[in-house]
């Protein structure tokens, strides 16, 4: 890619500023750069979703027109977006055949060929899936697949990966790196997108640095460091580090008691009687694989699903019944893991994004008034350096600044619980560096503060008592102290430590906190 | 009338009553599963009914008039899917033009052509074929209520097969189902959603316009607003059942009987007349609350 150049007229940003991009065949070609560096929209252009205004791509020795996904998956070039794409209500089958079905006769569809192509794919590449499977029953990790496999299907020689491993668990991650490797092995070529360096320190071969929409380095990754490629990043030394000062507990604020959930049809409750409490000033961190209740958990704090028994108290007010509005209204800040369709409106624009939670603050004499809104959103952007003009459609922001948004609006709530789940999924350092120190910043205060993450690092450097969730129950409290690590954490979440079942690590457990 | 034969006559009726709710439907599926609310539906069939019995008339051939009769409503649904898609106007609105659009053109045209703002008789119509065979009506009960209807009829129920198999087995369907689900996967496969949309829009017409020739060719005269609020009945019937063909034909059959009850009910039943007619859109608006109440319990215990 040569000279690449766009221009969003919407948002007047120019996301791609005269871009090349050499990307040799049969190595794997990090782009790394800041939320809004312009990563997904250079892909896009690679891969038809987006036209050019200038520049040109070569590919295999020939210039190429793309000018839709179409061409793209003719020359061999697949696409992974940051954001999935896929119908849930398809089966995996039907999502990968789609646009390119298998025919019996005229129009209508082979589907037995489609199951037994797309098991074959599935299959060959060691991949967990059933083709027969609803991919809304599928784990974030497992429609990954799907979307790998959809690429593998049309026979793509260039595979562009946009933050795969944003919304994995490490041992996701684990496995998406063996397949990447499997696939290098039999000659494909792959661009992966992250914005955790130490990926692109153990796969790539080569690495493009991007920022404000220029290229502004490429190397071979065996000749950087994590620290230069961060200077390059952003322009200075960030380093990844919280400085987590020794907490100061207060009296309860959220409160579950013995919350059950169970779905009709299936033999274990999907939450096993789950009691805990988040003090004030205090982090809880709550880790897991996932399918193991984490969301559940996120469900049935946020007011989006119901427990079948069980109570849950916000400030002392048995909020067990509340849906999500009333549930604000008693004090709870939210920062919901599914940004896309819980956190944001994608067509509304980011003034409306940013008031929807407080928009009676907003009223006068039953009118909004504009001019506040305005001032408002403007003082978030800045504040949290969000890439966003107010009046433009949250949609059209980079997946970071989506995600930025909602975390302002959440955090200028102050309230004093907040529950977070998966905050910095998709976040680049200096902004997931500064969403911790806002999140501990609300602990001094004397917010309880609920973290759910599968990200380890985040919960081990921030929180003050970790709950780790196995099969729908909590298998583990433990305090975060010097002494615990990641491996028995790890232990825990595998089901290899289980203290639920020996009453007095339990008694102990709470005594010690009591 | 004596009692014991009333049920069958008024089940005949059900049958053919429920014929242009039945292809309304239908076609309406199409535009629901691509993501659409088309409420057009009403519209597209008053000018299919209008065209239709106009060319009839005219040409004196029933297949000429059913056949430009759909294509009127075919180009109607096709400037309604124009400036909803690609000059993005909100499509209900625009289909809330449609409605207001077709009433005032049939109304316009009729009084232009024939000098008369009511109904407008044609002495010569030919009348739809009825299919009437002795072997098969002799079948018991059955055979009296199935048979002797107009063809239009028959071929309503072949839309639902048809409908059917598109919907299920063809890639047409499935990329139409998935424009309605996720436009943004389809785009990425390199397929254009508003095509897709465009052709469930046709669709629409096309079903439609049949429609509206059952109402106007059976009755042999125009009469205006002849579709009576059958197309937003139509829209109910996508919902209540569930978005599925069988499953409209099942709602079909609902308000098919509620509307023939209504008409047998009066002047046997002694209950004022207005409530009578209003029968079938209490069945409506109960079979609504019902369907969202069904709902409502089985998403208890799920998320909310
Ligand atoms: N459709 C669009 N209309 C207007 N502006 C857009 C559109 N798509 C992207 N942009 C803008 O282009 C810039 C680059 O966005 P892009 O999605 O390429 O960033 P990115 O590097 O992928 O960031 P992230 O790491 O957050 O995903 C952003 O400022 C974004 O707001
Ligand atoms: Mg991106």
């Amino acid at each position: 890619m040569e000279g690449i150049t766009k221009f969003f007229a919407a948002s007047g940003v120019l996301a791609n500023d005269a871009v090349d991009l050499v990307v040799e065949e049969g190595e794997i070609h990090a782009v790394i750069g800041e939320n809004g560096a312009g990563k997904s929209t250079l892909m896009k252009l690679l891969y038809g979703l987006e036209h050019a205004d200038a520049g040109e791509i070569t590919f295999r020795g020939e210039k190429v027109a793309i000018k839709d996904p179409f061409v793209a998956n003719r020359l061999g070039i697949g696409m992974v977006h940051q954001h999935f794409k896929l119908v849930s209500d398809f089966t995996v089958a039907e999502n990968v055949v789609l646009g390119s079905e298998p025919r019996a006769r005229g129009p209508f569809i082979d589907r037995r060929s489609a199951v037994r192509d797309v098991s074959k794919v599935i299959e060959e590449h060691g991949f967990s899936v059933d083709a027969k499977r609803k991919v809304q029953d599928l784990t974030v990790g497992q429609m990954q697949q799907v979307e790998i496999v959809k690429m593998l299907y049309r026979n793509a020689e260039l595979l562009i990966l946009d933050e795969p491993t944003s919304v994995l668990t490490e041992q996701e991650i684990e496995s998406l790196f063996n397949t990447l490797k499997n696939l290098l092995g039999r000659g494909k070529t792959i661009i992966l997108i992250t914005h955790k360096l130490e990926e692109v320190m153990q796969m790539s071969d080569r690495v493009t640095v991007m920022r404000d929409g220029k290229v502004v380095a490429v190397r071979d990754t065996k000749d950087v460091d994590k620290r230069e490629l961060s200077r390059l990043m952003v322009g200075r030394d960030i380093l990844l580090e919280v400085d987590r000062k020794p907490p100061t507990y207060g009296d309860p604020v959220l409160e579950l008691k013995d919350v059950t959930i169970r779905c009709r049809g299936q033999g274990r409750p999907l939450l096993d009687r789950i009691s805990f409490q988040v003090r004030s000033g205090e982090l809880v961190g709550i880790a897991g694989v996932g399918g193991n209740g984490l969301a559940e958990i996120e469900d049935v704090i946020g007011g989006l699903r119901r427990a079948t028994s069980g109570r849950i108290f916000l400030h002392g007010e048995d909020v067990t019944a509340l849906g999500p509005e009333p549930l604000r209204e008693v004090g709870l800040a939210y920062v919901p893991a599914d940004r896309l369709r819980r956190g944001a409106s994608l067509p509304t624009t980011v003034r409306e994004n940013c008031i929807v939670t407080k928009h009676h603050d907003f009223l006068r004499t039953g009118i909004l008034q504009k001019r506040g809104i305005r001032a408002f959103t403007e003082r978030l952007i800045e504040h949290f350096s969000i890439d966003a003009v107010e009046g433009m459609p949250a949609g059209n922001l980079s997946g970071g600044n989506i995600q930025k948004m909602i975390l302002a609006r959440e955090l200028a709530a102050e309230t004093d619980f907040i529950l977070f789940s998966e905050p910095t999924w998709g976040l680049d350092i200096a902004s997931s560096q500064f969403v911790y120190e806002k999140m501990l910043e609300l602990r001094q205060r004397g917010a309880g503060v609920l973290l759910i993450s599968s990200n380890l690092d985040e919960i081990l450097g921030l929180a003050d008592t970790v709950l780790i969730m196995y099969r729908g129950r909590i298998v583990g409290r433990l305090e975060n102290t010097e002494s615990l690590s990641k491996e028995i954490i790890g232990e825990y979440m595998l089901g290899l430590r289980d203290d639920s079942q020996s009453p007095s690590a339990v008694a102990s457990a709470e005594g010690s906190r009591g | 009338m004596s009692n014991t034969s009333f049920p069958i006559p008024m089940l005949h009726s059900t049958i053919r009553i429920m014929a242009p709710f039945l292809l309304a439907a239908i076609g309406g599926l199409f535009t629901e599963l691509a993501g659409m609310l088309n409420i057009a539906l009403e519209g597209l069939m008053l000018i299919g009914a209008f065209f239709s019995v106009i060319f009839a008339a005219a040409t004196g051939s029933l297949f000429l008039g059913i056949a430009l009769g759909i294509v009127a409503s075919v180009l109607a649904a096709y400037i309604f899917g124009f400036i909803s898609l690609h000059l993005r106007a909100n499509i209900f609105i625009t289909g809330l033009a449609t409605n207001v659009f077709a009433e005032g053109l049939t109304m316009v045209l009729a009084f232009q052509i024939f000098g008369n703002k009511g109904v407008i008789r044609f002495a010569n119509l030919p009348r739809l074929p009825v299919l009437s065979n002795p072997s098969l009506q002799r079948i018991p009960v059955l055979g009296d209520i199935l048979v002797g209807h107009n063809i239009l009829v028959y071929v309503s129920w072949l839309m639902v097969v048809l409908a059917s198999i598109v919907i299920y087995k063809t890639a047409f369907g499935l990329r139409v189902r998935g424009t309605g689900s996720n436009p943004g996967a389809v785009e990425a496969t390199g397929l254009s959603p508003r095509r897709y949309r465009m052709y469930a829009i046709l669709i629409s017409g096309f079903t439609c316009g049949l429609a509206g020739a059952i109402l106007s060719l059976q009755l042999g005269a125009y009469v205006p607003g002849v579709t009576a609020g059958r197309g937003w009945i139509a829209l109910v019937a996508i919902y209540l059942g569930n978005k599925t063909p069988l499953g409209i034909l099942i709602a079909c059959i609902v308000f098919g009987f509620a509307e023939s009850l209504s008409n047998y009910a009066q002047g046997v039943i002694d209950v004022p007349a207005d409530f009578i007619l209003a029968f079938p859109y209490i069945i409506t608006v109960v079979a609504m609350i019902a369907y969202s109440m069904i709902r409502h319990y089985r998403l208890r215990g799920s998320e909310r």
